[in-house]
């Protein structure tokens, strides 16, 4: 009884994760946005909110100061708005294949979070609880293919859209997708070797350890080099930055969800900012050491310990999001032959180097 | 074989039916993938948790967007026409026939017996199935599986040649698809 409540605990804990950070990534875009182009960003709604009802009276500071930061706009306004507007759907497709594209465009990068730990193990009541849903040998692994899954959304996305600028976008997207998993997974292979498991709990205890008995053992440390290729590959593998092409507006209207409109749209919006969260949660664990704070040594299986593992990791996911959201504020929309030369002729063989560099360290020392 | 199990089977012998039955290429790539990814819960079921990611990795994720890739680059059309004859319909179910009745007899005589509990404890023996199965490739099978490799490279520079290899009566070959600017 006790399990499947932690269960259902878990699974109502991971998912919410999953939606707020992505929701979370929303906000930060609005508003970095913003400040990164000098302008003030969403404001308004909200913002001069006034009610006579005494049980609404309370709470109106709150409510205007997040109608003041945009919260609102973002939180309430984007999704209200988008389950009132009218569902189009282009002639001459499948109805069915065209309202299933932005789940399947969705629902991978959810299932993706379900093999990621959120925080150390801890003990409550007795229980030994495990901060994670899916405790899989290969974690590491179905984050990859859940990865190549999301594919699907944007490629039947593509085709049902029926017209060119939607195939054309679905198929920039998957040619982006599959050239950019190789040194992705390639990254993953050399972390692998380093720390000798494919069990995601099992790297960010790794990286506890102390390298000469001063450096803590970060996946930053061990593989500088993977982290540059990882980050640009995930860069590409979201579709967004300077790796936009799929969805490039100055050449393909909106690419490959030009013909979504209403709540179907924003799935694939959603389904963007999940896997930016998701990135930046793959970096936080495999790169800068999950819940652990460098040369500080929090108890073992104590809740509040888990706790602060949790806000710390938290807290570096929330950096890597704002570093992705900047960057592709920052910099300009590459063309699709630079894109192509720079996923096959540079980070593919950077990552085969790495890997065998790294190989030949771990038969060596 | 549990609930589970069971359900994941029927969804993937109703996929696969879809793969031959459906006229549309594309609606038939789509129930291939279904029918991979519903092989890969049979190995999650089974416990067999890197095989089912295998299967997704590899089949699911890589070799079906190629195909798919290709067929909405084709833009084929739903196929008209009374489809197969007779005569090839007759061949076809004999040849299906002759692979099940090979099929079948190891299937029957030994997992038949071997309860999904057996095979799931023998994993957990090997202390994770990731390591069992690096140890079998690269130990026992693994001039094999080099070998395998090898095939797979020979393919792989087959294909570039192929690809390569200029066609006289087709001219100046056209730029690619995506290019933006030079090449």
């Amino acid at each position: 009884m006790f399990e499947l409540l932690v269960l259902l605990i878990k699974v109502i804990v991971v998912m919410n994760l999953a939606l707020v950070l992505g929701s979370l990534c929303t906000w930060l875009e609005r508003k970095g946005s913003a400040l990164i182009q000098d302008r003030v960003g969403a404001n308004r709604a909200g913002a001069f909110i006034e009610s006579d009802k005494w049980y609404v009276k309370p709470a109106l500071p709150v409510v205007r100061m997040m109608g003041w930061l945009g919260f609102i706009n973002t939180f309430v306004c984007d999704s209200v708005k988008g389950l009132w507007k009218e569902d189009f759907v282009p002639a001459g497709t499948s109805k069915f294949l065209h309202a299933v594209a932005p789940i399947i465009a969705v629902l991978p990068i959810m299932l993706a979070f379900a093999v990621l730990p959120l925080a150390p193990n801890f003990t409550l009541f007795g229980y030994n609880i495990h901060p994670r849903l899916a405790p899989i040998d290969a974690g590491l692994l179905f984050v990859l293919a859940m990865g190549s899954v999301a594919v699907y959304g944007v490629a039947i996305a593509g085709w049902t859209g029926n017209n060119k600028f939607s195939l054309l976008g679905a198929l920039r997207a998957a040619a982006q997708m599959i050239s950019y998993e190789l040194p992705m997974g390639l990254v993953f292979v050399a972390l692998i070797v380093v720390y000798g498991t494919l069990d995601v709990y099992t790297i960010v205890e790794e990286q506890g350890k102390m390298l000469w008995g001063v450096v803590p053992q970060w996946g930053i440390v061990m593989q500088p080099v993977g982290f540059v290729v990882l980050l640009l590959a995930g860069m590409a593998e979201t579709k967004r930055g300077p790796f936009d092409l799929p969805e490039a507006e100055s050449e393909l209207a909106a690419g490959y969800f030009t013909e979504y409109s209403g709540m179907k749209f924003l799935l694939f919006w959603l389904g963007e900012f999940c896997e930016i969260a998701l990135f930046g949660l793959l970096l936080a664990l495999l790169f800068f050491g999950g819940w652990q704070i460098p040369w500080v040594r929090l108890p073992e299986g104590v809740w509040w310990a888990a706790l602060v593992g949790h806000l710390v990791l938290m807290t570096k996911v929330v950096f890597f999001c704002v570093l992705q959201i900047v960057i592709r504020w920052t910099l300009p929309r590459f063309r699709y032959d630079q894109l192509m030369n720079l996923g096959w002729k540079m980070l593919l063989p950077v990552s085969l180097a790495n890997l065998a560099i790294t190989a030949i360290m771990k038969v060596l020392l | 074989m549990s609930f589970m199990g069971f359900f994941i089977s029927v969804f993937a012998l109703a996929s696969a039916i879809g793969v031959v039955s459906v006229r549309n290429p594309l609606y038939s790539a789509f129930c291939l993938i279904v029918h991979l990814l519903a092989i890969a819960g049979l190995y999650a079921v089974l416990e067999s948790h890197f095989l089912a990611v295998s299967q997704i990795v590899v089949y699911a994720g890589a070799i079906m967007v190629l195909v798919l890739f290709v067929l909405m680059l084709l833009n084929l059309k739903t196929e008209e026409g009374r489809g197969p004859g007779v005569l090839r319909t007759c061949i076809a179910v004999a040849v299906g026939g002759v692979v099940l009745l090979v099929a079948l007899p190891p299937l029957v005589g030994r997992f038949a017996r071997m309860s999904v509990i057996q095979i799931s404890d023998a994993f957990r023996r090997s202390e994770g199935t990731v390591r069992a199965i690096g140890a079998e490739l690269y130990g026992d099978y693994a001039v094999q599986f080099e070998l395998s490799s090898l095939v797979l490279l020979i393919g792989v520079v087959g294909a570039v040649m192929l690809s390569k290899r200029k066609n006289p009566t087709l001219g100046p070959r056209p730029g690619g698809l995506f290019a933006g600017g030079k090449q």
